[in-house]
């Protein structure tokens, strides 16, 4: 066959790729009706991830709740949880769900993730003892994790107040640590800060890094703050950015740390 | 052979190896999906998310925009459907109450908050 015979069968060829290029990627694309949570478009993946939060709120099932994080394949969930509560608490959502989102924050932040897929087979079968007879098929437990909580109708008292003159904090804060009775943090608690301006409120464990029951509030230079816990017994006034020094007497704005716990019941 | 005949061969053998390439070496990726495109498993599990943030915040509004997400069908339907998958798949006593709670909830809604308007 002389070359120039090869000529239209390259060019049906050529033309009959194209075709079938358009066909199976506009026409006819390949559909997935079985996709999986962690291809889901981000704002969908966010109401994933609140759902899993509010799920945790309702029933406590920590192992459960590593199973429904692992099919997202987040590389950091604590972080990814405590950062949509920050996101939601600013888009005034509501508050249960910023709430159960910083609580799941904070307790996975306190520990380490286990691998989820044991966990997955861990909360979903029931091991049995080797028999030779049929076993049932396995069945779905719950197991309710205890969390550090707030107890109720118990109103934390201020127990330390620090000035803390740290220079790689980079911003003057009113830091709060919020504890139950024996000295866990806790997270969820709301926090309330006024000022001549304005007011904001926040929560603690959106930063489970630093602790569940840790939360930050930056201040401005000159402005004096009062600072409520919602649970709290009285409101903490007067806080203004205190005066620190470095090595060499230059002056710069610390910080206050302040440490809340609740009392023991008797 | 005439022009017209290696032209068509060349075109039979150009879709089907486009077809090939298109469809299994390199299909299009879906990295954007909704929730109503979701596996049989993931998607009943979202239902029982759903349901068990109503359990806790018994906003029912925000539980039937939660459950629109999944599609058009009903959403007392959609839970109706996850109670039956549930029973199949040996979900717990408790998810189950769960999910049943919604639907006789779902149920119990005035007829004309279940129509949308535009």
């Amino acid at each position: 066959m002389k070359p120039r015979a090869f000529l239209p069968l390259a060019l049906g060829v050529l033309i009959g790729l194209a075709a079938g290029l358009y066909y199976s990627w506009v026409v006819n694309p390949v559909e997935y009706v079985d996709s999986s949570p962690a291809s889901l478009r981000q704002d969908f993946k966010e109401d994933y991830l609140a759902l899993i939060a509010a799920g945790y709120a309702h029933t406590g099932d920590l192992q459960h709740t590593r199973a429904r994080l692992s099919s997202l394949k987040l590389e950091d969930p604590a972080s990814a949880l405590s950062r949509l509560a920050q996101s939601r608490l600013a888009e005034g959502q509501p508050e249960a769900e910023v709430l159960a989102l910083a609580q799941l924050a904070a307790v996975l932040g306190q520990r380490p993730v286990p691998n989820a897929a044991t966990d997955r087979v861990a909360s979903t079968a029931t091991p049995s003892a080797p028999s030779s007879s049929p076993t049932p098929s396995p069945t779905a437990t719950r197991t309710p994790t205890p969390r550090p909580t707030a107890t109720p109708g118990a109103p934390f008292r201020l127990t330390d107040r620090e000035q803390v003159c740290d220079l790689r904090q980079g911003e003057s804060q009113i830091q709060v640590r919020a504890l139950d009775a024996s000295g866990e943090g806790i997270a969820g608690v709301e926090l309330l800060v006024i000022w001549d301006a304005g007011q904001d409120h926040f929560f603690t464990g959106l930063k489970p890094e630093l602790g569940a029951g840790y939360a930050d509030f930056a201040m401005q230079p000159g402005v004096t703050y009062t600072l409520q816990l919602r649970d709290g017994d009285r409101p903490i006034t007067g806080l203004s950015a205190p005066d620190c020094a470095d090595d060499s007497g230059v002056s710069y704005a610390g910080s206050w740390l302040l440490t809340f716990q609740q009392p023991s019941l008797p | 052979m005439r022009f017209s005949s290696r032209l068509f061969i060349g075109l039979f053998i150009g879709i089907l190896l486009g077809v090939l390439y298109g469809w299994v070496i390199r299909p299009v990726e879906y990295i954007d999906t909704a929730p109503d495109s979701l596996r049989a498993d993931y998607y009943n599990e979202y239902v029982l998310m759903v349901s068990e943030a109503y359990a806790a915040d018994g906003d029912l509004d925000l539980a039937r925009m939660r459950l629109a997400a999944l599609g058009p069908r009903p959403p007392v339907n959609t839970v109706v459907a996850a109670i039956d998958y549930g029973l199949e798949h040996g979900y717990s006593q408790l998810d189950l109450e769960t999910l049943n709670r919604l639907v006789v909830d779902l149920r119990a809604m005035p007829p004309s908050a279940e129509i949308d308007t535009p």
